[in-house]
């Protein structure tokens, strides 16, 4: 296996995560929460859930991101090392809705930070969750 | 019929205590009360109350732009039922005195108020935002009817950096303290707040909330919006407890328009709520589990979760947001082959109970982290006016669906549940319990639920008037109150969540624990911040003040 | 300079071999970890989830590198890899394969040498949490110190149990002498041992330095890249050093039965057999308890675990006559 083909293997049987609320009503948080759950188990993957975005390679943002967490967002995104991925889990964190006009909304996470994936839904299931971390999968093998 | 007296005697009472000063009263529905009374004349109003009913505890304050007045309304629970003193200011210049020295729960309240519509509360010991950033422009309220959006400008940085909220304190303490910041990014919070603590070691001496991280701008997004679009936007105010926001929300709008709803519609509600209620306290002591470091507690818990967000899926179509109640009933009948199934798979769940009542009362390292831990006690929980669990683990007694019954809990068949010792332990055990109740009442109602219709349409436009709604979310009282002006659109909507009551209890809580109890407590607590929209740690070093942010955290960590 | 000594410093039972066995180890301890919790764990990288560790390491490999602009350069870079390395001597002392990696049966005392060899490499933990100029890591950093200190008191004090009872401090002639293992003989000895080792690794419910919920991370919050994965490392193989110490003193070392040619052979299955026992044992423990507060494991030490080492030495010399006619030893 070549040096290129075996970081790309390893970057896809070990993504760690880093989880962030930016403002959600925590139903995508808890789906989220629930992936390390017996019933979805994502550690079978190699997935961890980190405490610190110095060790993540993959930031789960959910919200719609209000004013105060932007800046912690933009934050948090510069600490991770490269190679670094985000997903944006629910309808919130994917464009806002239905808080994009309120007055503390940003209106998605794309509107600080650059986005890989993004997960529909309000909250996802977590076998969405779980199908959008295959596609970020797939995008990696791609060629990132 | 006895709870009309009960109405008419509080009003008796009033008027007699306050003779001149009451302008208008008025009762339009069992256990609500409504008293208009002169400016200025509020708070011997609030004292008449509290003389009278001295259990009396304070739900929140709304504050409506009336156009020409601002109108306050400080809406109370006196055992008995849900009073409103209510009183006018003039727009241009809205100051009235603070209450915070009589009932010291309004702070926040009065905060969030001065926040959104800049009424300023003289005296009031820290009056500072509550909800809007720092950065946030003076002289922009949102709650406003006249409010341009335009007003707001960008978001900068340097708000945040120099966080000295309100406090004048210069304690000199000779030891050297260490400055922990707990959020906006934590492991222990899922959702992003901020909290400072004032340490002395690992002691935790004293502690501030900075809310405001979940705020959306909900409220003000709900003028905007029909009635039935609104149950859908009240409904993703939180996640979690969801089902009690849309609940509240649809049983205010149906007194406002006085609509009946089907008893089949009743016992449905009944029915979800307490699914809701179910997975909100497992998930939360899953959650608190996980706080100590018991994984496997964590695990073990959120597997049989699973179990009860399946029921609900059968029922109301989505695991966690039900999109269950509306306007006029409910949205999905039950077939009786998934009540049996109901029954059933709520058994295996009770049995799972015992063995984790076991484990919550035998399990050592759980007792050495919550028993006498975070203690709050029952006289300083009626002062702070707590609410849910919270309440009931130091003997309070406070739950709506007892007191102030809705839906269908007149009839059903439950304990409230009480314990003493006001500590984490008997409010991790309180929950525990309580989902016992709620698979008693689950059971009794899919037994006992009538058959006939389980919706009924119901006009676009809802009549001028008001209703205020409670429900028994599972982490406490939730309040909305809804204003009506003839149209389809709401004037005002006002939501109240349970943990915007209980968070000041924290501080007393945290209060002389260390700073490894603090995940502990704040699970205890079960904050739901989405729900809430606070806390800062002050720290001194060798006397000097000086206060972290996460953003000085960081500029310092700043890689190159 | 016998030539074989490369090998077995490099592969086998050396570098190679032990780093393959750390791996393993750490996808052992997943594996029953989530077993524990109605999990799968580890599960399709590689049969049955093995090759998971390697991923991880590789992955960290290929991380971006990030110094913090206050952290101490040169100790940030240099701590993590001189506690890997410390570590990984002091197992090369242990007769992993009936000898020790230098092919002799190491000296009088290594035991004492290989407690003092941890030592230096908990400093070197402490300094790398230290260096990284993060108050979540300096709290971390401060928990270590003090559990690891507390601990290893009572720690050494079990340890000279089995001392007492083979009558030497080297490692290789305690493995030897046990007939009968020691952890059956001196039950008592064998678990407050357990319990300091479970300190001394950090894990629960003595799991304080690294307290997630409380303090991000530990020393090793601002950590990534090749940084981490060997601060990683130095956990992983900090734990299989406390696993293969208590194989060698209570479980009777590499030690057993020889049914063919080569013993080396056997030796070493017994060895890893007896070392995964241990990990088990720990996992176990881990899994069924939640995590004591700094206070209370300090405290807990003080007043009970040190007086109770103390005890059971003194109970170890006072029945050792006895055990030594058990085992069939010179009295």
């Amino acid at each position: 296996m070549s040096p290129i083909n075996l970081s790309k293997w390893a970057r896809l049987k070990s993504p760690w995560v880093l989880h962030f609320n930016s403002g959600a009503c925590n139903a995508c948080d808890i789906e989220v929460v629930a992936l390390l759950t017996p019933r979805y188990d994502v550690e079978r993957f190699g997935i961890l859930l980190k405490g610190t975005p110095r060790h993540a390679d993959i930031l789960i943002a959910t919200g719609p991101v209000t004013r105060q967490a932007a800046l912690r967002l933009k934050r948090i995104y510069e600490l991770m090392p490269e190679p670094k991925f985000v997903m944006a889990v629910g309808a919130c964190a994917s464009s806002g809705a239905p808080f994009k006009k309120c007055y503390n909304v940003l209106g998605g996470i794309d509107k600080v930070i650059p986005v890989d994936v993004y997960v529909p839904g309000c909250p996802p299931k977590p076998e969405a969750i779980i199908y959008g971390v295959t596609k970020l999968f797939e995008k990696i093998k791609g060629g990132s | 019929m006895k709870e009309i007296a009960i109405e008419e005697e509080i009003i008796g009472t009033l008027e007699g205590m306050l003779g001149e000063s009451v302008l208008g009263s008025k009762s339009p529905r069992p256990r609500r009360v409504y008293i208009h009374v002169k400016p200025a004349a509020h708070k011997r109003a609030i004292s008449a109350l509290l003389q009278a009913f001295p259990s009396t505890i304070i739900s929140t304050i709304t504050g409506i732009d009336l156009g020409e007045t601002i109108e306050i309304n400080y809406h109370f629970w006196c055992g008995k039922a849900e009073v409103t003193i209510r009183t006018n200011l003039s727009k241009s210049k809205p100051e009235i005195e603070t209450i915070t020295d009589i009932v010291p729960g309004a702070s926040l309240y009065e905060r969030e108020v001065h926040d959104l519509l800049g009424v300023k509360f003289a005296n009031h010991p820290n009056l500072t935002r509550l909800l809007l950033p720092e950065s946030w422009p003076e002289n922009s309220y949102p709650l406003r009817k006249d409010w341009n959006p335009k007003q707001t400008g960008e978001i900068h940085d340097s708000s945040e950096k120099t966080l000295t909220i309100g406090e004048t304190r210069t304690e000199s303490n000779g030891g050297s303290l260490v400055n922990v910041i707990v959020g906006p990014q934590h492991p222990a919070l899922h959702e992003p707040e901020r909290f400072l603590f004032k340490l002395d070691g690992e002691v935790v001496v004293d502690v501030e909330p900075r809310l405001g991280y979940a705020h959306r701008g909900i409220e003000k997004a709900a003028e905007h919006l029909m009635f039935f679009q609104d149950v859908h936007l009240v409904e993703r105010v939180c996640g979690i407890c969801n089902v009690a926001h849309t609940t509240c929300f649809c049983q205010a709008v149906e007194a406002l328009g006085e609509i009946e709803i089907p008893s089949r519609a009743k016992y449905l509600r009944t029915i979800v709520h307490e699914f809701n209620r179910i997975h909100s306290h497992l998930l939360l002591l899953g959650i608190a589990g996980l706080e100590i470091g018991f994984e496997s507690l964590f695990q073990y818990l959120w597997r049989d979760r699973e179990t009860v967000l399946d029921l609900t899926e059968k029922l109301t179509g989505n695991r966690v947001m039900a999109e269950y109640s509306t306007i006029g009933g409910v949205r999905r009948d039950l077939t009786p082959i998934l009540g049996d199934e109901i029954k059933k798979k709520l058994q295996k769940i009770r049995d799972r109970l015992s063995f984790y009542k076991e484990v919550f009362q035998s399990d050592p390292t759980i007792e050495l982290r919550t028993k006498g831990i975070g203690v709050l006690s029952e006289e300083k929980a009626l002062k702070l006016c707590v609410v849910g669990p919270v309440a009931r683990g130091s003997g309070v007694k406070s739950d709506v669906r007892k007191h102030d019954p809705y839906a269908a809990y007149e009839d059903a068949p439950f304990k409230e549940i009480l314990y003493k010792d006001g500590d984490s332990w008997s409010r991790f055990m309180v929950r525990l319990e309580e989902v016992g109740e709620s698979i008693e009442i689950i059971t009794w109602a899919v037994d006992n639920i009538p058959s006939g219709p389980y919706r009924i349409r119901v006009p676009r436009r809802m009549p001028r008037g008001e209703s205020l709604s409670r429900v028994e979310a599972p982490r406490g009282e939730l309040i909305h109150y809804v204003k009506g002006n003839g149209t389809a659109y709401p004037e005002r909507v006002k939501i109240r969540s349970p943990t915007l009551a209980n968070i000041i209890s924290f501080r007393e809580m945290i209060r002389g624990c260390y700073v490894a109890d603090i995940p502990a407590v704040l699970a205890s607590l079960d904050p739901c911040f989405s729900c809430t929209d606070r806390m800062v740690f002050v720290d001194e070093k060798n006397g000097r003040r000086w206060i972290w942010s996460m953003n000085d955290l960081k500029a310092r960590r700043r890689d190159s | 300079m016998n030539p074989n000594i490369f090998f077995r410093i490099l592969v086998f039972p050396g570098f190679l071999f032990l780093f393959v066995l750390i791996l393993f180890c750490d996808w052992f301890e997943r594996k029953i970890m989530a077993r524990m919790q109605n999990r799968m764990g580890p599960s399709y990288t590689g049969p049955f989830g093995i090759l998971q560790p390697l991923a991880d390491y590789i992955k960290l490999l290929t991380k971006e590198d990030i110094i913090p602009h206050h952290a101490r350069q040169f100790l940030f870079s240099l701590t993590p890899i001189i506690s890997f390395s410390i570590f990984m001597l002091s197992i090369f002392c242990f007769p992993l394969d009936g000898i020790n990696v230098f092919s002799n049966y190491g000296f009088e005392g290594d035991l004492l040498f290989v407690l003092a060899l941890v030592t230096f490499a908990h400093f070197f933990l402490f300094l790398s949490g230290w260096s990284s100029s993060n108050p979540y890591s300096g709290i971390g950093a401060v928990r270590i110190l003090m559990q690891f200190i507390g601990y290893d008191i009572p720690l050494i004090i079990s340890a000279i149990g089995p001392a007492f009872l083979a009558g030497s401090l080297s490692l290789a002639k305690i493995a030897s002498m046990q007939t009968i293992p020691f952890a059956l003989l001196t039950p008592w000895t064998f678990i407050l041992f357990l319990v300091a080792l479970q300190a001394e690794l950090e894990e629960d419910p003595f799991d304080v330095p690294h307290a997630e919920t409380e303090i991000v991370a530990g020393y090793g919050t601002e950590f990534s890249g090749r940084k981490l994965a060997f601060i990683r490392l130095a956990k992983d193989t900090q734990i299989v050093f406390g696993a293969v110490l208590t194989a060698t003193l209570f479980l009777g070392g590499p030690y057993g039965p020889v049914f063919s040619a080569p013993p080396s052979l056997w030796f070493t299955i017994y060895f890893v057999l007896k070392v995964l026992f241990v990990i088990a044992l720990l996992e176990f423990v881990e899994a069924i308890c939640a995590r004591l507060r700094i206070d209370h494991v300090v405290r807990g030490n003080w007043r009970m675990i040190t007086p109770a080492a103390l005890l059971s030495v003194i109970l170890t010399v006072l029945s050792a006559p006895y055990i030594r006619l058990f085992m069939g030893a010179p009295i």
